[in-house]
């Protein structure tokens, strides 16, 4: 469970600009994903419609501005699941790392996604959206892949 | 500031101008240093870049805060100047949405901004520390006019919906409350000798006189009813004049409730360094210093200019950039320097020859999700009900903030307060959604802590950062590790190509950081310039 009012004093949060959020109370009735996400019932799909959506869009179809979110839909690169699983984990460019370890603090608090968690949304994503990739990645098969650490190199 | 104020350092920076003209570059740099200069960059007054060479040019990339400071200083030091912005305005992130504005983010949703003539939101930027001095004077020196803004509101709310059965408790009593019962406590355990190892018998005395003075406490040094603590925290009565003058006084909150509640996390959220009283905001909204900037420079500033890939070889730079009114096109600006302000979460995926250190640091940096709500009601109910002027509301539904409006106080009509400003997984989760549902949503939570909302509202806009076409994000998220890793390769000019923006200061999520990296880079910039200028 987060803070409330964002755990500013620690990681001398940016969130000047933000600041002092409360963050996080859930109606019983309308669960904000922030405490949904610490429960290990959520789906792939859950993952996908309530955070990965938000880059990259309902149908996985990506989107272009001044830069660009890949698309996910018919996306010949997720052929590899390893690929696809270690984007998820470690990120890159304006990918989030999802599972980035706590002492890698970032000025805002981002979510972390167990390996069942990751393994379930890379299922996701390859089984929809166009994609027909049949086999079923585990938790274990992501547990085998690097996760991000501090100092590592990128 | 750390080097002692105005003319002082000033006639030292001539001195060290003097030291680059006949020294050269590392002697100057070295003197610099010495004279702590060369660390970080602190706006120190106007920029000088003096003795630029004939006929050069530096082609700036991105029309934000960070890429017209630069473009408008070079020009004015009498480099030849252009500006490559994907916007059809400038200001990037410094922007307020107007009334009969459209804004259409990434994914295609198109919102249309319905508010009345004259009142807008700010999606990003929205307030100025006094300390901010370089977008300050800016500010000043493009006759930008400021008014206060109010961050801390005495009667703006504290809310926990898992606290005091969900009832919002005004800031003034949880503060009030809060520093008594806590004084009380310390004042108790003082007299009862507890303190004696560590503080003189002298001390105490003094101690618990400004205990009592700090905590509003009795004579008794006890937290009560009464005119003391009412006095700080409200009265159940106030106090007026004629038959019905006399005040009753309120009932403090016990500490227990107090700490349970949590609330306490939001009584300094006045308090740190970036949001100390006063603060400012621009006259009409944060866009204004965008707006002038633009009109400062006018058509050095190419707009639909989408930046699709930079080069630089020996000779100079070559950009291609798609013109978004005819697309497709592949148009090519050339020029000797480049001075590039894109942000990091677009620049990553743009192709550009520069060394392995510096392209590693672009990839160092994603972008923090941030959401605002900016939501139009029929009244300012907040005035008329809650005599709340200005402010902001802190709450834990994932709304985070209530931001009333800093100016037209009483006006007539409706009014737009800021009805959420959503970071973390919230954002995240928000940004998910269809801008008429985070409408909804904002419209939903604020309704628990203002009853009003239900009958009053009128109609709303959601900006998420994350969907933003010219950016992509709120704020470039460094932490420690990619800070020591990566941070000065961002900033070390390589070649021909020199970065600047938000990202490339230590002050994230501010504007300040983007104009002091632009100052920075454009005169690390010049002294190369000339310096090589000093061999041909
Ligand atoms: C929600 C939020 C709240 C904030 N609150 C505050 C606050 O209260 N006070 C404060 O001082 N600061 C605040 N900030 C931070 C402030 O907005 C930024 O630090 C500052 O505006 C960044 O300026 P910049 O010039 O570095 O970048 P930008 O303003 O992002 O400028 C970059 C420019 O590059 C252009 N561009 C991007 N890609 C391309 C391309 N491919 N080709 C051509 N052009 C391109 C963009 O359109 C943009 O105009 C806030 C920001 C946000 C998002
Ligand atoms: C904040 C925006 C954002 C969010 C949220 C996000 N992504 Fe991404 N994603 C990106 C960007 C940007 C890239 C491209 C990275 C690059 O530059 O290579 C990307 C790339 C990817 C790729 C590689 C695609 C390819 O074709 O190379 C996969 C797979 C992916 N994301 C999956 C996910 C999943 C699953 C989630 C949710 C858990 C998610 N993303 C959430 C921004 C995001």
């Amino acid at each position: 469970m987060r803070a409330l009012f964002g755990g500013l004093t620690l990681r001398r949060l940016v969130i000047a600009l933000l600041v002092a959020g409360i963050v996080a109370a859930a109606q019983a009735d309308d669960p904000s994903f922030a405490v949904m996400a610490t429960l290990s019932n959520v789906s792939g799909e859950d993952i996908y419609n309530r955070i990965c959506q938000g880059c990259h869009m309902a149908h996985g179809e990506g989107a272009i501005g001044a830069g660009r979110y890949p698309k996910l839909a018919d996306d010949s690169t997720l052929a590899s699941w390893r690929y696809a699983a270690l984007t998820v984990l470690q990120g890159r460019n304006n990918m989030p790392a999802f599972s980035a370890p706590p002492q890698l603090e970032w000025d805002s608090p981002t979510l972390h996604l167990s390996d069942a968690q990751v393994a379930d949304v890379v299922n996701y994503v390859r089984s929809h959206f166009g994609n027909n990739y049949k086999e079923r990645v585990t938790a274990d098969d992501v547990a085998k892949l690097p996760h991000p650490a501090v100092g590592a190199a990128p | 500031m750390q080097n002692g104020a105005g003319c002082g350092s000033l006639s030292r920076r001539q001195l060290l101008r003097m030291i680059g003209v006949t020294a050269g570059n590392a002697a100057m740099y070295q003197a610099m240093s010495s004279l702590g200069f060369a660390e970080d960059s602190p706006y120190r007054g106007p920029i000088d870049l003096q003795g630029a060479p004939r006929n050069t040019s530096v082609l700036i990339l991105g029309a934000g805060l960070a890429g017209m400071t630069a473009a408008y200083e070079l020009r004015n030091a009498g480099y030849r100047v252009q500006v490559l912005e994907f916007n059809a305005r400038p200001g990037g992130r410094n922007w307020s949405l107007r009334g009969g504005d459209t804004y259409t983010e990434l994914g295609g949703l198109t919102q249309h901004c319905q508010f009345d003539q004259d009142l807008y939101i700010n999606p990003g930027p929205w307030r100025i520390p006094y300390h901010h001095r370089g977008i300050l004077n800016y500010c000043k020196r493009l006759g930008v006019p400021l008014e206060a803004f109010v961050q801390i509101n005495y009667n703006a709310y504290l809310h926990s919906s898992r606290a005091f059965g969900g009832k919002p408790q005004r800031y003034r009593e949880i503060k009030a409350d809060y520093q008594g019962q806590v004084a009380e406590l310390l004042a108790k355990t003082t007299r009862q000798q507890a303190l004696d190892a560590s503080v003189s018998r002298e001390d105490q005395e003094k101690l618990l006189a400004s205990l009592r003075d700090w905590g509003a406490l009795d004579k008794t040094y006890a937290y009560v009813p009464g005119d003391a603590s009412s006095d700080r925290r409200g009265y159940k009565k106030a106090p007026g004049g004629g038959m019905s003058a006399r005040p009753i006084p309120s009932e403090p909150i016990g500490l227990s409730d107090l700490l349970d509640s949590k609330l306490w996390q939001g009584i300094y959220s006045g308090d740190t360094f970036d949001l100390q009283t006063p603060l400012f905001q621009p006259v009409g909204g944060m866009g204004r210093i965008g707006d002038a900037l633009g009109r400062e420079l006018g058509p050095l500033i190419r707009y639909h200019a989408r930046v699709t890939d930079i080069h630089q070889d020996a000779r100079g730079i070559s950009v291609q950039y798609e013109d978004m009114l005819s697309p497709g096109s592949q148009l090519t600006a050339s020029s000797d320097w480049c001075l590039c302000t894109i942000p990091l979460s677009i620049l990553a995926q743009i192709p550009m020859n520069v060394g392995p250190a510096m392209a590693a640091a672009i990839a160092a940096v994603p972008y923090a999700s941030a959401v605002k709500v900016g939501l139009q009601f029929k009244r300012r109910f907040w005035e008329e009900d809650d005599d709340i002027y200005g402010g902001i509301t802190y709450t834990d539904l994932p709304i985070t903030n209530i931001g009333y409006p800093s100016s037209g106080y009483h006006s007539a009509g409706k009014g737009v307060l800021l009805g959420a400003y959503i970071y973390g997984v919230d954002a995240m989760e928000f940004t998910a959604m269809a801008p008429p549902e985070r409408v909804q949503k904002a419209v939903d939570y604020g309704s628990q802590i203002h009853p009003q909302y239900r009958e009053e509202f009128d109609n709303g806009v959601a900006v998420a950062w994350h969907r933003s076409p010219f950016a992509m994000g709120c704020y470039g998220m460094w932490n420690s590790d990619t800070r020591a890793r990566h941070y000065d390769d961002l900033c070390q000019i390589d070649q021909r190509i020199a970065l600047a923006g938000e990202h490339a200061s230590y002050l994230p999520g501010w504007q300040e950081g983007a104009i002091t990296s632009a100052l920075d880079a454009i005169e690390r910039l010049h002294r190369r310039i000339v310096a090589q200028a000093g061999k041909a």
